[in-house]
């Protein structure tokens, strides 16, 4: 009976769900720090900072990221030993990188030059402005946009499937491999384990969003 | 109007070029403690850019500043702009921050005070521009007189030896330019030393102890208000005059 099939194997969808949320909160938080200092670079940086950014954004943004994970697993891997796990967090943390630099830089950008100008005149130096001024008004742009981004990367970790990775989605082919069938109900279950999971990670972020929320930074509806 | 013949600020030959165009072509004053001069002329003539050069937001091609005989260069910038307030045409508060975090961010940031002592001097520059009870308001919750009301507030709070003010009420309404000369004024009068790019002649009649009409990017002309809006001696000035005290009075 597929019910008790699943809940013999409830066990595994959780660890898959589990290995998932850490390749999750690993590829995310690569693509912060990177993302971050990468718009930084875009915004205030000298010229070769601006194109490295530039570059590294086309790049991790033009190339799909199953090409990415079979690049990295199997290209880099013949000179550098990486778990498919490792592999899997660098590709995907890579191609978000990319795309936080964007919304970074966006954000940063649109905050009025006048706020800069402002923090310069009363004696701070650039790099302070930056963190005291620019950035906490950055970030309550950038919140709702990196809402997205969570949910896109939550879904894409299930791709690291293809390098080997025993997440959610593996667990869930390994169960029909063994019970040979009952693709939809068992591909029904972890589609549903990946919404309640994108669900509550939205929730978490719309009350961040809510706090941050101030006049004159009001929160978008979600 | 407390004038006296300490000098605080002396701006030597200041020259500044956006491209082709020559914004300041040699722009020299002095102010001394306790003076008020108030920048005249059309647009477009580098009142502004003359102030952005002081401060060195935009720095000089050529030329220096001075503040109390020391030059400002780039090593010493950041710790001279703080006795250099700067007053904002669009006030340019800190808009994530309360009414009295934004004049306690530079005291307790720059000058090093105790939160203890930020907030006491905080409210009391609110109190002097009547905003204590907008103390926990956002800038967004603010009217444009207001905010330029706290915006000087925060520029109070730093203990400067000069406050250069630039068009602080071009972005005003008219019933709410008022509120913010009325502060200029007080401010004149309790001898603050301050340059002033305004159009108000008001201000610049009773306040001022000297209007600096510019053109072209040089001083044409410079004197008392009495002498000056009676008796321009340059033609431009003239002309200038006529056109701003006709609106005044219109």
């Amino acid at each position: 009976m597929i019910w008790q099939t699943l809940y013999d194997n409830l066990p595994f969808l959780m660890h898959g769900t589990w290995v998932a949320l850490q390749l999750l909160a690993a590829l995310l938080a690569l693509g912060l720090v990177l993302g971050l200092t990468l718009a930084l670079g875009q915004v205030y940086g000298p010229w070769p900072a601006r194109l490295g950014g530039w570059a590294f954004e086309r790049v991790f943004r033009g190339v799909p990221a199953v090409v990415l994970l079979l690049l990295f697993y199997y290209g880099v891997t013949d000179f550098v030993a990486l778990s498919s796990f490792l592999a899997a967090v660098l590709a995907l943390g890579l191609r978000s990188a990319a795309y936080q630099s964007q919304i970074f830089r966006g954000a940063i950008q649109s905050v009025p030059a006048g706020q800069m100008q402002a923090a310069r005149a009363i004696g701070m130096g650039r790099w302070q402005a930056i963190r005291t001024i620019v950035l906490p008004q950055a970030a309550r742009h950038a919140i709702g946009p990196w809402t997205n981004e969570f949910s896109s990367e939550l879904k894409a970790t299930s791709l690291a499937y293809v390098i080997g990775v025993v997440e959610l989605t593996r667990q869930a082919k390994y169960i029909v491999s063994n019970t040979q069938g009952n693709i939809l109900i068992v591909f029904g279950v972890v589609a549903l384990i990946y919404f309640i999971v994108n669900r509550l990670g939205n929730a978490v972020l719309y009350r961040v969003e809510a706090r941050l929320a101030v006049p004159g930074f009001e929160r978008r509806s979600p | 109007m407390t004038k006296s013949d300490e000098e605080v600020l002396r701006v030597e030959d200041l020259h500044k070029r956006y491209g082709d165009h020559a914004v300041l072509r040699g722009v020299s004053l002095t102010l001394t403690r306790g003076e008020a001069k108030v920048v005249m002329g059309s647009s477009g003539t580098g009142k502004s850019t003359l102030l952005r050069c002081i401060n060195h937001l935009s720095p000089p091609d050529a030329g220096r500043v001075l503040l109390e005989g020391q030059p400002l260069t780039p090593a010493t910038l950041n710790a001279m702009r703080r006795h250099i307030a700067f007053v904002f045409q669009d006030f340019n508060l800190f808009t994530h921050l309360k009414v009295i975090d934004n004049v306690r961010l530079g005291q307790r940031r720059i000058l090093k005070r105790s939160k203890a002592a930020a907030t006491e001097r905080a409210m009391q520059e609110l109190e002097r521009v009547g905003l204590a009870d907008r103390a926990h308001y956002y800038p967004a919750q603010l009217s444009g007189g207001q905010q330029q009301r706290a915006s000087i507030a925060r520029a109070l709070a730093m203990d400067p030896k000069v406050i250069l003010f630039d068009e602080p009420t071009s972005a005003l309404d008219p019933e709410l330019t008022g509120e913010v000369v009325t502060v200029m004024k007080q401010l004149a009068s309790e001898g603050m030393t301050m340059l002033v790019v305004s159009h108000e002649v008001g201000f610049a009649r009773t306040a001022a102890d000297e209007i600096v009409f510019m053109d072209g990017g040089t001083i044409v002309e410079q004197g008392p208000p009495s002498t000056l809006f009676a008796n321009p001696a340059h033609e431009r000035t003239r002309a200038f005059l006529k056109v701003i005290t006709h609106q005044e009075s219109a």
